[in-house]
């Protein structure tokens, strides 16, 4: 198993520090990154580490960098988001190195869907609609746990 | 639908009010308005394409709408709209921001049991449940939502003032080492690690421990 110590509480603080924010950015209500039509509370035990792996290079190389905001306040904290969503990623990259966060069928579909998602809107929208879902995927991978 | 001219001012504050996952839109009545006011409620699911009518809040003139058992699945987010018609015109369509039933709810504090010995009294808490349509369904408590609920008990000694606090994860607590024929009162509150949830501590619960044998 993947075993990765992270500050949830902190990355938990700083989304709910610019959710209000973020969200208002976010007028599409018909269509969600992460959610629709596949909930992440449907994957597979066995697959949650690949995707949350998979998870955390979308946001690192997707999403944060697409958000820059007229805020200063805003764009802190997403950069704060952001630096703990890197160390992170390094630990669960290293899992997958030595093979502890296997990638099944389900993840790679659920994560085809996702990205699916994300091309269906110019990038600066789908950035900051994925990153006003943070929420959702704090709450699965609390969930989860 | 017979809405003429849409020229009244808007509902303010739409917004859900939310208690142990109990999901209540709430807003106040458009500007300078009196009686008369007529309102219509819509919800979404977010990420899912259509707005859904709530029957029994059509036609409504009160401001507030139960929507626990549309938003009762806390894995998703959801917006609620409301309308406002007068005298044959209406309003637009004004929105909540995007609620999340897990993180937007607030908690009731833990219902706290105690009993004594002649040194010792021994505390038992109980989260409360999750709302639920009926009472035959089935109950689901806060602890099942929240993995990451704790309780805060604080131990006041009523003789010398004195006062303890403990932070537990289990429901029973055991406070060892007191004095004999004195009252303690206990009082006790929710706290949610991640995300960050916390009730009001409940109201004091005293009890006096035995006399010496």
């Amino acid at each position: 198993t993947c075993r990765v110590s992270m500050s949830m509480a902190e990355i938990r603080a700083g989304f709910t520090a610019i959710k209000a924010n973020i969200q208002s950015r976010d007028p599409i209500r018909t269509l969600s990154i992460l959610s629709h039509p596949h909930s992440l509370h449907k994957v597979k035990s066995s697959d949650r580490c690949c995707i949350t792996h998979q998870l955390f290079t979308f946001y690192v190389d997707k999403v944060f960098k697409h958000c820059r905001t007229e805020d200063s306040f805003v764009n802190r904290k997403i950069s704060s988001i952001a630096n703990s969503f890197l160390s992170v990623r390094r630990k669960l990259g290293q899992c997958r190195e030595q093979n502890n966060c296997v990638c099944g069928e389900e993840s790679t579909e659920k994560f085809k869907q996702i990205l699916a998602n994300y091309e269906g809107l110019n990038v600066t929208s789908a950035a900051m609609k994925s990153l006003g879902e943070l929420d959702i995927l704090l709450d699965w991978m609390e969930k989860s746990r | 639908s017979g809405e003429l001219y849409c020229s009244l001012p808007n509902p303010r504050n739409v917004h859900f009010e939310s208690i142990n996952m109990k999901n209540v839109l709430h807003w106040s009545a458009p500007e300078g308005t009196g009686d008369g006011v007529f309102y219509k409620v819509k919800y979404a699911v977010y990420g899912v394409g259509k707005w859904i009518r709530k029957p029994e809040c059509r036609n409504i003139n009160r401001t507030w709408c139960d929507l626990s058992s549309e938003t009762s699945d806390y894995e998703e987010q959801y917006y609620a709209s409301v309308k406002a018609f007068l005298n044959g015109t209406c309003s637009d369509w004004m929105e909540t921001t995007r609620f999340n039933p897990l993180t937007d709810t607030k908690i009731d504090p833990p219902m706290v049991s105690v009993s004594s010995t002649d040194r010792s009294i021994s505390i038992i808490l109980t989260a409360p449940e999750k709302w639920k349509r009926s009472p035959e369904e089935e109950s689901v408590s806060l602890l099942q939502v929240y993995p990451g609920l704790q309780y805060n008990v604080s131990v006041l000694n009523k003789k010398t003032k004195k006062r303890w606090f403990f932070s537990i994860s289990n429901n029973t607590l055991v406070v060892p080492w007191l004095e004999p024929g004195t009252v303690y009162c206990v009082s006790a509150q929710i706290h949610v690690t991640t995300p960050v949830l916390d009730s009001g501590f409940s109201k004091e619960h005293c009890i006096t421990t035995l006399k010496d044998k």
